[in-house]
């Protein structure tokens, strides 16, 4: 039988497989790029050592690709490397804001694949608590991909910070294509998470919103 | 004769610059963003090889591979992908893929890979002209 350790690490694990395939296929894709301008920069080289003009503007387009992906790399690294260190402290203090801002980065291909966009609503004030950064990631993280279920493609969902309580984290899901599964959620990871982390869940399945209330663990 | 090639990924800035290499190398080039677009221009026209990128918004490249073969099956495709497992890889050629290339890929090589793929298609392109031929012939009891 599991007991809710082993769903937690499971839970855990599978968020952190998916997480870094998704930045690592990214990655290559970017690199792909970079690999493919800088062949055609040596394509440019050998036609001017055949005698044929280089054309300049073309070759400075090729160097702005090389930089803008060389930048999308260094930012996905950037998050990759945040999302890493979640798992240094086991409770420690995090800004919901940034922590938001931290899961919309990491699940934007997810959203991408199905052609939804993300949106980041922060609260105005910082909401800073005390609790587990690694476990709330994999907590929001699924409840993200449910809430993905329900949008159509070109629909946007919202990700919501509140102040309050003494903080709140609100998906709601725009251009909807149904209502959210209710036998879908919550699973079981979501149940034990949840637990673990003292969040209160909400879904409003009509209404498209997935809802987390957080609680302060010091 | 110019290979034909169609070249399917959602990143544009890969599509460009796949394209002019292609085209440098003596390869006619078309390009679609997305699955749609591609099975638009497969209907539309003719090509020794489709380079497909597995991982795409909305409909993946394993779908798209089974649309291309339910339509045209002669066509030979290349998947292409930064994402390659050897699962998807089996379950691509199986459902007939050509071939199974990994991002970042070598031009030389993938220019390689689509001379076979045009070579293969003409192959088969042949083998159905005989069989029409073969029941053209029966059922005239020539």
């Amino acid at each position: 039988m599991k007991t809710e350790l082993d769903i937690i690490a499971q839970a855990g694990l599978r968020y952190f497989g998916r997480t870094t395939a998704s930045i690592s296929h990214e990655l290559k894709n970017a690199l792909a790029i970079i690999r493919e301008n800088a062949g055609l920069m040596d394509d440019y080289l050998a036609m001017a050592e055949k005698g044929l003009p280089i054309d300049m503007a073309k070759f400075k387009v090729l160097t702005g690709r090389i930089e803008g992906q060389t930048r999308r790399a260094d930012g996905l690294i950037k998050n990759m490397n945040r999302f890493a260190h979640s798992v240094d402290e086991p409770l420690r203090k995090v800004n919901l804001n940034e922590m938001v801002e931290l899961l919309a980065a990491l699940s934007h291909r997810e959203a991408a694949m199905r052609q939804v966009g993300l949106q980041v609503a922060q609260c105005q004030q910082p909401v800073v608590l005390v609790t587990a950064p690694y476990l709330l990631l994999t907590l929001l993280g699924h409840c993200l991909t449910y809430a993905l279920t329900a949008v159509n493609a070109g629909g946007t969902i919202i990700l919501k910070v509140q102040g309050d309580t003494p903080g709140a984290i609100v998906f709601e899901s725009l251009n909807r294509l149904a209502a959210l599964p209710p036998d879908a959620f919550p699973d079981e990871r979501v149940t034990v998470l949840a637990e673990a982390l003292g969040a209160h869940y909400q879904a409003d399945s009509a209404a498209g919103k997935v809802g987390l209330t957080l609680k302060n663990l010091q | 004769m110019a290979e034909k090639i169609l070249l399917v990924d959602d990143e544009k800035d890969f599509l460009s610059v796949m394209s002019e290499r292609m085209k440098n190398r003596g390869m006619e080039v078309t390009t679609a963003e997305s699955a749609k677009d591609a099975l638009q221009e497969v209907e539309r026209g003719s090509f020794d090889a489709i380079v497909l990128d597995l991982m795409m918004p909305g409909v993946d490249g394993i779908e798209t591979l089974k649309a291309i073969k339910r339509s045209k099956p002669e066509l030979q495709v290349i998947l292409l992908s930064g994402h390659a497992t050897l699962e998807k890889g089996i379950e691509a050629m199986k459902l007939g893929a050509l071939d199974f290339v990994e991002k970042p890929a070598n031009i030389d090589e993938l220019t390689e890979r689509i001379k076979k793929a045009k070579a293969q298609k003409l192959v088969l392109v042949e083998r159905q002209m005989e069989n029409k031929l073969k029941s053209i012939l029966e059922a005239k009891g020539w």
